[in-house]
């Protein structure tokens, strides 16, 4: 019986153990290869003092390793927690902390930032996979001193089996907890959704960081499926994104619309056979039904689906396409699918008239425990129902503002708060301002998204410096770009005398845009 | 070209002066260089060398090392001369 996320590996390696689980560059790892080998893993990080609930940290890029250490930290019982190569030291830093990581699995390639990653005070006593000064460091080849059967322990369903980090209003970046029930039950839907069966080739184009990267590690798993694991190379040349969706015969896709829309403006789009494609998922943002049309032209075989669902409950809708869209009305998030339950609220927490706008809440299986070590921020995110008394319903408050068409599909209006959405990043504008106003200089601030052209955003900033402030606010950008990552830093910062106030004397952040809507290029 | 194409990368991509960079080491899976900083570095080759680089041959071959981009910068520049 499957009830933890790493089950499937371990019985497809008894049932077809030569089939492929995972294919990244030019390597590969059969089912058996990678159930002995995340046993190994499981038992040498058991001798490192690591504990049920332990939370380990994986900084690697797009690679078999960081498959390998999903699924052996599981197996150790503990929580794995995906940290971007990419973000800045101080912030990861500030992840390890809020965790406390003990224990992070490292590539040489990241060498370069592991001084300032791992230097003291830090709760890191230990690296698996590369040389830290300071730390006693492990190398994968010290597998072969541990066993390959699986280790006992009692792990439940329930245990935390990942946290994943998101932008915060509160200028702290949150942890979202997800369990082995919770991880699993969102790989059973999608598998079932999607009817994936053995013989599909998953194209997996997101980091560990990013939630949808849960359909390539789980759902493929689950199913039987080859998971093909982009490069972070292939990443950042669409040409050869799309060579390897033809080589890989990717039979279903899944990534962010800017991935798709890169692969669009190749050049080579038109040479390239995607005959083998069935399904194009994409989700974290809204994709133009223009774009889709052109990419569905490009894969005859290609079914597109439309995917919703934050974080918190991996996905909770799905809005399917079997022929390309012949009008430019937005994709609707669609159906809820099944294990779900949604509400449409008010303020007030009163369900809306039919066809009214509201905030979508959510109760699923799929849903998070609550957000790391922040209770206060957990209460606020759920919202409870009792309907038999004893039995307390749990919903997660989206704040996502929707409202249910004519045809019952389910129709998204915008945000709630100022949460925004760059490159398929989720960005709390108000934490991108709490960090911009600590700036030695900085007065006020106030932080907006701008659009500009073709599905790509940008953030900027107003800025009221102090008056003995003498300086270039590139300055500030520099600074900024060390704490947050590269999509959530302003790319213009202007000098006001002073900010736009309404009567209450808040920031009047209509007459904002007004203002940057007339100065569009 | 090769010191030329380093000192940029350092320089201007990564900010760095003193890390420790070689023309063989892969730039591309060390998340050296993001997305954005790919599109500054076709810049910069495009424009010092004096080369055209069409989309279709923006692939990894080509910029997965400094040694790489150099070859293929060279290639470039004999194939617009003729």
């Amino acid at each position: 019986m499957h009830y933890l996320l790493f089950h499937p590996i371990d019985r497809h390696a008894a049932a077809s153990p030569d089939r492929t689980a995972f294919r990244c560059g030019k390597q590969a790892i059969t089912y058996a290869e990678l159930a002995e080998r995340t046993n190994r893993l499981a038992h040498l990080l058991l001798a490192q003092g690591v504990q049920r609930g332990d939370r380990i940290g994986i900084y690697l890029p797009r690679s078999l390793d960081g498959a390998a250490a999903v699924h052996g930290i599981l197996k150790a019982g503990a929580a794995y927690v995906p940290l971007d190569p990419e973000a800045p030291v101080a912030r990861t830093r500030r992840l390890i902390d809020d965790c406390g990581i003990k224990v992070v699995f490292v590539a040489p390639a990241l060498r370069r930032n592991f001084t300032a990653l791992f230097a003291a005070p830090s709760p890191v006593n230990r690296v698996v996979g590369g040389d830290v000064e300071g730390v006693i460091s492990l190398e994968w080849d010290a597998l072969a001193d541990y066993p390959a059967t699986a280790p006992d322990l009692r792990i439940l369903g329930d245990d935390l089996a990942y946290v994943m980090y998101t932008s915060g209003s509160t200028g702290e970046p949150k942890g979202i907890m997800h369990t082995h029930t919770s991880g699993l039950a969102y790989a059973r839907l999608s598998r079932d959704l999607y009817n994936v069966q053995p013989d599909d080739v998953i194209g997996n184009h997101c980091a560990l960081h990013y939630d949808i990267s849960t359909f390539g590690y789980f759902t493929g798993p689950l199913a039987g499926a080859t998971t093909v694991i982009v490069t972070d190379a292939h990443t950042k040349f669409p040409t050869s994104l799309l060579q390897l969706v033809e080589q890989e015969r990717i039979t279903i896709w899944y990534s962010v619309p800017l991935a798709l829309l890169q692969m669009l403006r190749s050049p080579t789009l038109g040479e390239r056979d995607l005959s083998a494609l069935r399904w194009v998922l994409f989700g974290g943002e809204v994709f133009a039904p223009r774009h889709l049309r052109a990419l569905m032209e490009h894969a005859p075989n290609a079914r597109a689906s439309n995917v919703y669902g934050p974080a918190e409950v991996n996905q909770c809708t799905y809005f399917h396409l079997a022929e390309a869209p012949d009008t430019d009305d937005p994709l609707p998030l669609g159906h809820v699918w099944n294990d779900t339950e949604t509400l449409i609220l008010d303020p007030d927490d009163g369900e809306v008239a039919e066809g009214e706008i509201g905030e979508l809440l959510v109760r699923s299986a799929t849903r998070m425990k609550g957000y790391w070590n922040r209770a206060d921020l957990t209460a606020r995110g759920f919202y409870y129902r009792e309907r038999i008394p004893g039995n307390r319903e749990t919903f997660y408050r989206t704040g996502d503002l929707v409202y249910r068409d004519a045809d019952g599909l389910l129709q998204f209006m915008g945000r709630k708060d100022r949460q925004v959405k760059i490159r398929g990043h989720r960005v709390e504008l108000e934490e991108v301002e709490a960090v911009l106003a600590a700036q030695p200089g900085v007065g006020e601030a106030a932080v907006y998204l701008r659009e500009i052209g073709d599905n790509e955003k940008v953030i900027e900033a107003l800025v009221v410096a102090e008056s003995d402030w003498v300086g270039n606010p590139r300055t500030w950008i520099i600074a900024m770009g060390d704490q947050l990552p590269p999509h959530a830093v302003p790319v213009r910062i202007d000098l006001l005398p002073n900010l736009p106030r309404n009567d209450a004397g808040k920031i009047d952040r209509l007459a904002i845009r007004e203002a940057i809507t007339k100065s569009m290029p | 070209m090769e010191e030329r194409i380093l000192t940029f990368i350092k320089r201007e991509l990564i900010d760095d002066d003193r890390i420790d960079l070689t023309a063989d080491d892969d730039l591309l899976g060390s998340g050296l260089i993001g997305s954005m900083a790919v599109f500054r570095l076709i810049d910069f080759l495009e424009k010092s060398f004096s080369v055209r680089i069409p989309p279709e041959e923006m692939t990894i071959d080509h910029f997965m090392t400094v040694r790489a981009m150099s070859d293929y910068v060279r290639e470039r520049q004999a194939v617009q001369k003729v």
